[in-house]
C-alpha cells in the first residue's frame, strides 16, 4: 500500500496528470457534441472481389467505427463535417476515403510488406510502419510445421540474426537460441520470453496455441525491458477470441515418427571378428569374441511415435470474448523409455464495460508434464548411450539363464540392463493466474494494471533395482532417490498510456511500474539397501542405508526481487519522421547494497523517405525507411546472494571422536556486484519495391557489453575462495543482418513467396580485467575433454573471439603411428615430445554467418513449404572421433580407426586432443518441408476450414562434418564441442490435420 | 450542470483507478530490494555459540585431507619420485600427459598437482588466520586461556601448512593475518625462519595430552615433529644444516613417553588405526563423513573390486617402479605388507581374478596388470571411493628415523644403526635379518638407478656415483613407501636431481621446487616465478 500511495503522489497527484485528464474529457465531449450526420454504406472486398468480413471501418480522428458483416457489407453514420473513412483489415493496406454520404465500395490491396500490421513492442504495440528499431514478427501461418520442440523452433530460420538450433534429440530438451552473438559470459544467451506480456518460457503455452511471435532484437527496442533485454526479447502472443467473433472450435492434431538422424559407424560383430582374424588384439571391451552378434545401439533405440492434439474454443460478442484451449502432447524419444507427456490448458476471458472503457481480463494457464527419468532427475543419461557405442558387439545382451550379461571392465556396463533396471519419473505442474484491468479515459489516456501469480512444482522419483550394476557390481542393495522443487512468483505492472495527435504530430507516452519476485525451495533424499525391489522409490524409509550412513538428503530455499520504473515516448511527424525514446530504472536484489539500481535508456529515430514529396514520383518504391537506434540493456546476476557475506556448515571434522561440521564462508562476497550493461547501436533500412513484391531490411549492429559478470579468479588469500562473481569483462559483437521477402508469382491460383535471411556476427573479448581485478596473463582456458584425455579445449583471450579451440596442431604422423605436432614456431615434433606450450588456436566454434531460405508455394488448394537453413565458417571438435577413432583403446572403436591417417599409418598414439579432430562445420540443411491440402470450402458442411498436411523436420544435411549433426552446442565459453555421448539429433516425419468448425 | 457531470465523471474514474491500482499493487512491496536469506546464515546476523568454536577451527584442519585426495599431496610427493609411475594403460591414463610430465620432471605452471598443494595449503593458512582474527576481535565466546591455546594451535597448524609449501614451492608469501592485502612474496629462507620461530614460540602453549581429545590436532608433540622435519631439511631450504636441532626436537617427543613403535607394521595402516601408538599427527578420513581419500582408487585395478569385495570399482593407474621392488630384502615383510603382487584372489571363492606382474614396459604403454600395486592401506570389504583409514601424516617411527639420520650425518652411525635396527625388527621374522650396522647405513643405495628399456634392462645408466648414506635412504623408502614423502627424501639425499630411473632422466636443480601456478601468478602480480622456469 505504501507504493500505491507513492504512485498516486508521483503520477496522479501532479497537476500535469490532472490537466491530461481534463484535456481528454474535453476532447471526448467535443467529439460527442458532433456537427453533422451522414449515412454511408457499401461493401469491402479484396482484389479478387471476395468480400472481406470483419474489416474495420473507422471515421478518421474519431472513435466512431464499425466492422463489415460476413458478406463484407457495412453501414456507418458519420459525425464530422468533412468525414474521412479509414478501411482496414489485417494483412491489407489501409485506405482512407473522404465521403459525403451514399455508397462506397472499397477494394483493399493485400499488404505484402505488412506495414499496417501491429507489432508488439514492450508494454504495447506499434504499427509496423512506425517501428524505428529492429523488430521481427512471424505469424502462425509462417511457422515451421510439424513436431516442434518449443515456441522457438516455430521461427527457426525465419528471423535474421536469431539462430535457433535443436542440438539434442531428447524430447525433454528445448532449443538453443542465440541472438546477435554471445554478449554475456555468465548471462547465457537465453532471451527474455514474454507470454502475453508476462515473463514465462518457451514452453509456457503449447506451440499450436500461438498466434504470432515478435522478436525485439536491438538495444533501443529492448531497453524498456532493461533487466534481461541483452539477449533480445521474444514476445509470444497466444490465439485469442475477438469482439463480435463467431464461435469456433479449432482442432490441430498430428502424429509423428522420429528416427535417429544418423549413426556413428562403430565396428559391428562381423567387422570385429574380421579384425581378430587380421591379427588385431585388444584389451578391455574387445578382449575376445564372446560369440554373439549384438547391435547395441539398436538394442536401446526405437522408432519413436508421437501424437499431439490441440483444441481451441473461441468466440465473443460486443462486450465479452473468451478463448479456451487444451493441448495434449505425447512425445516419444528414440531411446527406450525416453519420453515427454504434457497437458496444457488455457482459459482467457475478456470483458468490457462502461462503453468499452473498462476492460477486464482473467486468464489461467495450467500444465502438467511427465517423463521417464533414466538419470536421477533427468530424462537422459548420457552414460547409457556411451555404453552402447563402446560395447563389444560380440557380447550377448543376456546370459543363458536370462540374467544380464556383464563383465568387469573399467566403466563398462550393459546399456540395456542399465535402462531396464532403472525406474524413474519426473512430474511437473505449472500454474499461472492472470488478472488485469484497464480503463480508457477517452481518446488519450489509458490506465492498466496487471497481476500474475506463477507457480511451478515438481516431484521426482528414481530407482535402480538390485539387478542394476549399482548393486550387482557396487553392492548398493538397490538405490532410490526422491526430490521435489517448488517455485512461486508474483508479477505486477501498472502503466499509464497516453496517445494524441496534433495535426501532423502524433505523440504517445507511457509510464509504468513493474514488480517481480521469485521464491524457489525444495528438498531431496536418497537411500540404499532395500529389502525388496517392490517398493521402487516409493518407500524410502524401508532401506537400511540411512542407518549405515549411506543415505543423503538436502533442502534449500532462496528468493529474489526485481523492481522497475519505466517510461517511453514516441513521436511521429507527418508519417515521415519518427522517434522513440525510453528509460527504465530497474533494481535487482542480487546486487550489492549500493549498486542495486541501474538506468537503461533507449532511443531510436526513423525517416520514411518514401513519404517525402520528392519521392512522390517514384512509383516503383513502396517503402523506404532509414532507422537508427541506441540502447542500454542489462544482465542480472546469475544467482542470489553473491554480494552477501554468508556462512555455511560444510565438511566434517573429527573432534574428540565425533564428526562435527566446519563453519566456513559460503562464498567470496562481492559487495560491489552491479549490473552488467550492454550498449548497442543499430542502423537499419527497410525497403519495398514493386508494390512490395520485393521487400526487406538490412540492419547493422554494434554491441558492447561492459562490466560483464564473470566468476573471476582471485588469489587465496586474501580471498577465501579462488573465484568471485565480479563485473570484469568487456565483449564486443558486430554484425549485419539481411532479410529479403520476394513474391515471384502471385496469381489467383498460384503464389510463390520466398524469404531469405543472412546474418553475420563477429565477436571479440575486449578485456578481461578492470581496476579491481587484474590478470597477469590476458587469457584463461575453458572447456574440458573429460577423461582420459583430461585437457581444456578452448582459450578465452583478450583481443580474440569467444570460442577459440586451443590445442596441439597435428600435421603428420610418424611411421609408428604417433602424431606429429607443428609448434607455433613452425618446427615439428612427435606428440610424445609436445608440451602444453606448443598449443595454438585451431579454429573457432561459433559460426560467422547464418543463412536461410524459406519458400511457400500455393497452388489452388495445395500448399508447399520448404525451408533451407545453414551456417558458415566455424569448426567443431568431434569428440567421437577424438575418443574412438583410435585402435589402441580398450573399448569398441569406429570403423575409421583402422584407416591410414594422412594416408600414411594407422594411429598408434594415445587418445589426444589434436587439430585432426577439429573439423569444419559449415552446413546446409533441408530442414522443414510441409505439403498441405485444404479442402474446398463446401466440401465438409460443418467445417469452415479443413486442411491435411505431411511434414518432415531435419530431413537432410549437407556438410563435410563427419559427426552426426553439425548443429552442436553453441552456448557458453566452449562452443562447438560435439560431446561423444550427446543425445543424437532426430529426423521426424509428421501427418497432421487442422480444422475449424 | 456541465461542471457537475464532469466532476462526477472524474470522481467515478478516480474510483476505478484506485480500484485498479490497489488490486494490482496490494500484494507488492514497494521498492525494497533487501535479500531474504533462508538456507544459509549471513555473517552480519550470526553470533557464534560455544559449540561453533570447534566448527570455526575445523575449517583450518579439513584442507589437510587433500593429502590422499585426487591429484593431491600424495601425487605431488610420489609421482616425481622413483617409486610410483602412472603409465598409459588400455583404459587411458595419459590424461593430457599429466603423469608423464610428473615422471619426467617436465611440469609447467599449469600442472595441477603443485597447484592443488598451493591452493589447499593457503586455504588452510587463510582459515587459520581467520580463526585467529575472530578470536582477537572477540567474535568467538572463549575465555582468555582458551583463546591463547586456540591461537597457539592455529599458529602451529599454519606452520604445518608452511612446512609443506617451503618444501614444494619454497618462495611463497608469508601471510600471518587475515586481511585484504595482496600477499607479497618471501624467500625460502624467510619462510623457513618463519616456521621455526612460530613453532618455537607457540610450543609452550600447546596441549601435551595424547588421547582422543587431541587426535588429529596440533599438539606440542606434533609441533616438535614438524619442527624436526623442517630442521632435517634445513640444508636444502637454507643451505645450513641443523642436525643437532633435529635431535633436540626428536628427543622432546621421545622423552614425552607418549608414543611407542607399533608392534605390527600393518596395524598402522588399518581402517581402525585411530589410537595407534605411533600417531603423532593423523589426518582422519571416513568413507561417510570425510571421503576424500581416493588414492587407492588410482592405484588399484577395476578387478580389485572382486579381490577385496569393494563397492567401488577402482580406476587402475599407478604402480611401482620395478627398480624399487628389486631393492627390497626378500625377507623384509614390508615388501608384502606394502605391495600387491602376483595372483589376486577373488574374495568370495578364492579363484584367481588376475595376476599382477612386476614388469612395466614403458610409461607410454603398459597393460592393466603390469606393475605391483600399493596394498599398504587396508581395503575393507564394501570399501567405497573414499577410504576410512586415517593417514599417519606424522608417526613415531619417523621421529626415530629423523634422529637416526641426524646421528648418521654427524658421525654417530652406530647409534643410528641401533635405532634403525629397532625399527626393522617388527618387519623381519628372524631378528638377525633385521640388524644393520653403521657402516652399512653410510654405504650406497641398493636401488639400481638408470632408465629401463622395455625388456626391463637398464639402457641409460646415467649418474652412477655413490649416494652418500644411500642405504639409509633405502631404509626410508622401505619403511615409508607410499606415505607421500619420497620426493622430499630424494632431494635431501641428492638423488632427485641427479639419477635416472624408469623412464626418467634428471632435468636440473631447479626441479627441486615446483613452478608457481599460472593462475596464482595471474591473479597476484606480486609473485615472481621460481628460478629455472619461464618468467
Amino acid at each position: 500500500m505504501k507504493l500505491a500511495s507513492f504512485l498516486f503522489k508521483e503520477c496522479l497527484g501532479t497537476n500535469r496528470f490532472k490537466k491530461l485528464m481534463l484535456f481528454s474529457m474535453f476532447s471526448l465531449f467535443m467529439a460527442q457534441a458532433g456537427l453533422s450526420q451522414q449515412r454511408v454504406s457499401g461493401t469491402v472486398t479484396d482484389e479478387q472481389g471476395i468480400p472481406i468480413a470483419g474489416a474495420a471501418v473507422l471515421e478518421k480522428n474519431t472513435t466512431n467505427g464499425t466492422a463489415t458483416d460476413f458478406d463484407g457489407n457495412f453501414e456507418i453514420t458519420t459525425t464530422g463535417s468533412n468525414p474521412v473513412l479509414v478501411f482496414s483489415y489485417l494483412g491489407f493496406v489501409a485506405q482512407e476515403i473522404p465521403v459525403q454520404g451514399g455508397t462506397v465500395n472499397v477494394q483493399l490491396k493485400e499488404d505484402l510488406q505488412q506495414l499496417s500490421e501491429v507489432v508488439v513492442i514492450g508494454y504495447g504495440t506499434q504499427k509496423r510502419a512506425d517501428v524505428t528499431s529492429s523488430v521481427a514478427t512471424v505469424k502462425s501461418e509462417d511457422f515451421v510445421q510439424g513436431n516442434v520442440k518449443d515456441a522457438a523452433q516455430l521461427i527457426q530460420g525465419k528471423v535474421a540474426g536469431l539462430s535457433v538450433s535443436a542440438p539434442s534429440g531428447d524430447p525433454t530438451e528445448g532449443t538453443q537460441i542465440n541472438l546477435r552473438g554471445t554478449s554475456s559470459i555468465l548471462g547465457g544467451t537465453n532471451p527474455l520470453v514474454l507470454v502475453d506480456g508476462v515473463p514465462g518460457s518457451l514452453n509456457t503455452v503449447a506451440p499450436e496455441d500461438i498466434e504470432s511471435i515478435d522478436v525485439l532484437k536491438d538495444g533501443s527496442a529492448t531497453a524498456i525491458y532493461g533487466t534481461r533485454g541483452t539477449n533480445g526479447v521474444i514476445i509470444i502472443t497466444t490465439k485469442k477470441g475477438t469482439t463480435d467473433m463467431k464461435s469456433t472450435i479449432e482442432y490441430n492434431g498430428y502424429a509423428s515418427l522420429s528416427t535417429i538422424a544418423d549413426r556413428m559407424n562403430f565396428l559391428n560383430a562381423d567387422e570385429l571378428r574380421q579384425k581378430f582374424s587380421e591379427g588385431y588384439t585388444f584389451n578391455g571391451a574387445n578382449l575376445q569374441d564372446f560369440g554373439a552378434s549384438t547391435d547395441w545401439v539398436d538394442e536401446i533405440t526405437r522408432d519413436a511415435f508421437s501424437q499431439v492434439h490441440n483444441l481451441i474454443f473461441r468466440g465473443g460478442n460486443a462486450t465479452s470474448n473468451m478463448t479456451a484451449s487444451l493441448n495434449y502432447r505425447d512425445i516419444e524419444g528414440i531411446f527406450l523409455k525416453s519420453n515427454n507427456e504434457r497437458y496444457t490448458a488455457r482459459v482467457n476471458v475478456n470483458h468490457a464495460m462502461f462503453d468499452n472503457r473498462l476492460k477486464a481480463n482473467v486468464g489461467v494457464i495450467l500444465s502438467e508434464q511427465t517423463f521417464n527419468a533414466l538419470g536421477d532427475g533427468s530424462s537422459f543419461n548420457p552414460y547409457i548411450y556411451r555404453q552402447a557405442i563402446i560395447r563389444n558387439p560380440t557380447e550377448p545382451v543376456r546370459n543363458e539363464d536370462g540374467s544380464w550379461y556383464e563383465r568387469d571392465v573399467y566403466f563398462y556396463d550393459n546399456p540395456v540392463a542399465y535402462i531396464e533396471e532403472t525406474i524413474g519419473q519426473n512430474r511437473y505442474r505449472n500454474t499461472r493466474f492472470d488478472f488485469s484491468l484497464s480503463y480508457d479515459f477517452g481518446d488519450h489516456v489509458t490506465v492498466k494494471g496487471l497481476y500474475t501469480r506463477k507457480g511451478n512444482s515438481n516431484i521426482r522419483g528414481f530407482y535402480q533395482t538390485k539387478d542394476h550394476v549399482s548393486t550387482t557390481k557396487n553392492g548398493q542393495g538397490g538405490f532410490a532417490s526422491r526430490g521435489t522443487d517448488d517455485y512461486v512468483g508474483n508479477y505486477g505492472q501498472f502503466t499509464v498510456d497516453y496517445d494524441n495527435n496534433f495535426g501532423d504530430h502524433k505523440v504517445t507516452g507511457l509510464v509504468g511500474y513493474n514488480y517481480e519476485d521469485n521464491t524457489n525451495e525444495g528438498f531431496w533424499a536418497t537411500n540404499r539397501r532395500f529389502p525388496t525391489d517392490g517398493f521402487t522409490y516409493n518407500n524410502l524409509g524401508s532401506g537400511q542405508g540411512l542407518q549405515l550412513g549411506e543415505a543423503g538428503m538436502g533442502s534449500y530455499k532462496n528468493s529474489d526481487k526485481l523492481i522497475a520504473f519505466f517510461s517511453r515516448v514516441t513521436y511521429n511527424y507527418d508519417d515521415r519522421y519518427l522517434l522513440m525514446a525510453s528509460l527504465r530504472r530497474e533494481g535487482s536484489s542480487r546486487f550489492g547494497e549500493d549498486y542495486k539500481w541501474g538506468n537503461f535508456p533507449g532511443i531510436s529515430v526513423g525517416w520514411r523517405v518514401d513519404q517525402e514529396s520528392f519521392a512522390d514520383n517514384w512509383d516503383w518504391l513502396s517503402n523506404l525507411k532509414l532507422r537508427s537506434g541506441f540502447g542500454v540493456t542489462g544482465i542480472n546476476a546469475g544467482s542470489n546472494y553473491q554480494s552477501l557475506s554468508g556462512l555455511t556448515y560444510g565438511d566434517y571434522f573429527l573432534n574428540n571422536g565425533e564428526w562435527v561440521r566446519q563453519l566456513v564462508p559460503s562464498r567470496n562476497a562481492n559487495p560491489n556486484l552491479r549490473w552488467e550493461k550492454k550498449e548497442e547501436f543499430n542502423l537499419g533500412l527497410d525497403f519495398g519495391v514493386l508494390d512490395g513484391r520485393i521487400n526487406g531490411s538490412v540492419d547493422y549492429y554494434n554491441r558492447t557489453t561492459k562490466d560483464a559478470l564473470f566468476n573471476y579468479s582471485v588469489p587465496t588469500p586474501p580471498y577465501f575462495y579462488g573465484n568471485i562473481a565480479a563485473n570484469v569483462a568487456e565483449i564486443k559483437n558486430t554484425g549485419l543482418e539481411f532479410l529479403l521477402n520476394i513474391t515471384p508469382f502471385q496469381t489467383e491460383n498460384f503464389e510463390w513467396t520466398a524469404n531469405l535471411t543472412y546474418s553475420t556476427n563477429t565477436n571479440e573479448i575486449v578485456s578481461l580485467s578492470n581496476d579491481e581485478f587484474q590478470l597477469t596473463n590476458d587469457f584463461f582456458d575453458e572447456g574440458y575433454t573429460g577423461e582420459p584425455i583430461q585437457i581444456s579445449t578452448h582459450r578465452v583471450q583478450e583481443g580474440q573471439p569467444i570460442g577459440n579451440f586451443f590445442g596441439l596442431k597435428s600435421v603428420d604422423i610418424t611411421d609408428d603411428g604417433i602424431w606429429i605436432i607443428e609448434r607455433p614456431d613452425g618446427t615439428r615434433v612427435p606428440a610424445t615430445e609436445a608440451t602444453n606450450d606448443d598449443r595454438q588456436v585451431l579454429g573457432n566454434g561459433l559460426p560467422k554467418a547464418y543463412y536461410s531460405w524459406n519458400n511457400t508455394v500455393r497452388y489452388k488448394n495445395w500448399d508447399l513449404m520448404f525451408n533451407l537453413r545453414g551456417a558458415l565458417d566455424y569448426q567443431i571438435l568431434n569428440f567421437s572421433r577424438m575418443f574412438y577413432e583410435n585402435p589402441t583403446i580398450s573399448y569398441n572403436t569406429l570403423d575409421s580407426a583402422y584407416d591410414l591417417v594422412y594416408g600414411k599409418a594407422v594411429l598408434q598414439d594415445v587418445q589426444r586432443y589434436v587439430s585432426h579432430y577439429v573439423e569444419d562445420g559449415d552446413f546446409l540443411k533441408i530442414d522443414n518441408v510441409t505439403l498441405g491440402y485444404t479442402l474446398p470450402k463446401d466440401a465438409i458442411k460443418f467445417a469452415q476450414t479443413f486442411r491435411i498436411y505431411a511434414s518432415g523436420l531435419n530431413l537432410a544435411t549437407f556438410s563435410k562434418y563427419k559427426g552426426i549433426d553439425p548443429e552442436v552446442n553453441r552456448n557458453g565459453l566452449a562452443p562447438g564441442n560435439d560431446e561423444r555421448d550427446k543425445y543424437p539429433s532426430i529426423r521426424t516425419f509428421t501427418l497432421g490435420i487442422n480444422f475449424t468448425f | 450542470m456541465m461542471k457537475n457531470i464532469i466532476s462526477k465523471a472524474i470522481s467515478l474514474k478516480l474510483k476505478f483507478l484506485t480500484l485498479a491500482v490497489s488490486l494490482v499493487l496490494l500484494p507488492m512491496a514497494c521498492t525494497d530490494l533487501e535479500e531474504e536469506v533462508f538456507s544459509e546464515v549471513t555473517e552480519s546476523s550470526f553470533t557464534p555459540s560455544e559449540s561453533d568454536i570447534i566448527s570455526v577451527m575445523a575449517s583450518a584442519y579439513t584442507p589437510m585431507r587433500f593429502v590422499m585426495g585426487w591429484q593431491g599431496y600424495f601425487d605431488l610427493q610420489e609421482e616425481p619420485a622413483d617409486m610410483f609411475v602412472t603409465p598409459t594403460r588400455p583404459n587411458g591414463w595419459d590424461d593430457g600427459g599429466t603423469y608423464k610430465r610428473m615422471h619426467f620432471h617436465e611440469w609447467t605452471e599449469t600442472q595441477w598437482q603443485p597447484r592443488n598443494t598451493w591452493i589447499t595449503c593457503f586455504n588452510g593458512i587463510n582459515s587459520a588466520n581467520r580463526v585467529i582474527l575472530q578470536i582477537e576481535l572477540g567474535e568467538l565466546p572463549v575465555s582468555e586461556t582458551q583463546a591463547a591455546s586456540i591461537i597457539a594451535e592455529m599458529r602451529a597448524l599454519r606452520a604445518l601448512y608452511y612446512s609443506m609449501l617451503v618444501d614444494t614451492h619454497g618462495n611463497v608469501p608469508i601471510i600471518a593475518s587475515y586481511s585484504d592485502e595482496l600477499p607479497v612474496q618471501n624467500t625460502r629462507t624467510e619462510v623457513y625462519d618463519f616456521i621455526v620461530s612460530e613453532l618455537t614460540e607457540v610450543i609452550p602453549n600447546l596441549s601435551e595430552t595424547v588421547d582422543q581429545s587431541t587426535y588429529g590436532r596440533m599438539t606440542k608433540w606434533a609441533a616438535y615433529h614438524v619442527l624436526a622435519r623442517v630442521y632435517l631439511n634445513a640444508e636444502v631450504y637454507t643451505g645450513t644444516p641443523q642436525w643437532e636441532k633435529v635431535i633436540e626436537a626428536c628427543d622432546e617427543i621421545i622423552g614425552s613417553g607418549a608414543f611407542e613403535l607399533s608392534s605390527s607394521y600393518s596395524d598402522i595402516f588399518r581402517t581402525e588405526n585411530e589410537g595407534n601408538s605411533e600417531m603423532v599427527f593423523a589426518i582422519p578420513y571416513d568413507q561417510i563423513f570425510a571421503g576424500q581419500w581416493s588414492a587407492h582408487m588410482k592405484m588399484l585395478l577395476p578387478d580389485h573390486r572382486l579381490v577385496f569385495g569393494m563397492q567401488a570399482q577402482p580406476w587402475g593407474g599407478s604402480s611401482c617402479n620395478p627398480q624399487f621392488i628389486d631393492s627390497y630384502d626378500p625377507n623384509d615383510n614390508r615388501l608384502e605388507d606394502t605391495w600387491l603382487m602376483g595372483d589376486q584372489l577373488n574374495a568370495s571363492d578364492g579363484s584367481v581374478v588376475m595376476t599382477l606382474r612386476k614388469e612395466m614396459p614403458s610409461i607410454f604403454n603398459c597393460d592393466f596388470t603390469d606393475g605391483f600395486r600399493c596394498g599398504k592401506y587396508e581395503i575393507e570389504p564394501g570399501a567405497t571411493g573414499g577410504l576410512s583409514v586415517d593417514f599417519p601424516f606424522l608417526r613415531y617411527t619417523d621421529v626415530l628415523m629423523m634422529k637416526a639420520e641426524a646421528l648418521l650425518r654427524t658421525n654417530r652411525s652406530n647409534e643410528a644403526a641401533v635405532i634403525v635396527t629397532q625399527v626393522r625388527q617388527r618387519s623381519f621374522d628372524d631378528p638377525a635379518d633385521a640388524t644393520v650396522t653403521g657402516a652399512e647405513l653410510e654405504g650406497d643405495t641398493t636401488v639400481q638407478y638408470g632408465t629401463l628399456a622395455e625388456d626391463g634392462t637398464i639402457d641409460q645408466p646415467g649418474d652412477q656415483s655413490v649416494v652418500p648414506y644411500g642405504r639409509f635412504l633405502d631404509e626410508l623408502g622401505w619403511e615409508f613407501a607410499a606415505e607421500a614423502r619420497r620426493r622430499t627424501d630424494l632431494i635431501r639425499f641428492g638423488v632427485y636431481q641427479t639419477k635416472n630411473w624408469y623412464n626418467h632422466t634428471p632435468q636440473g636443480d631447479h626441479t627441486i621446487l615446483f613452478p608457481i601456478g599460472l593462475e596464482e601468478r595471474n591473479t597476484n602480480t606480486n609473485l615472481e616465478q621460481n628460478p629455472g622456469y619461464p618468467q
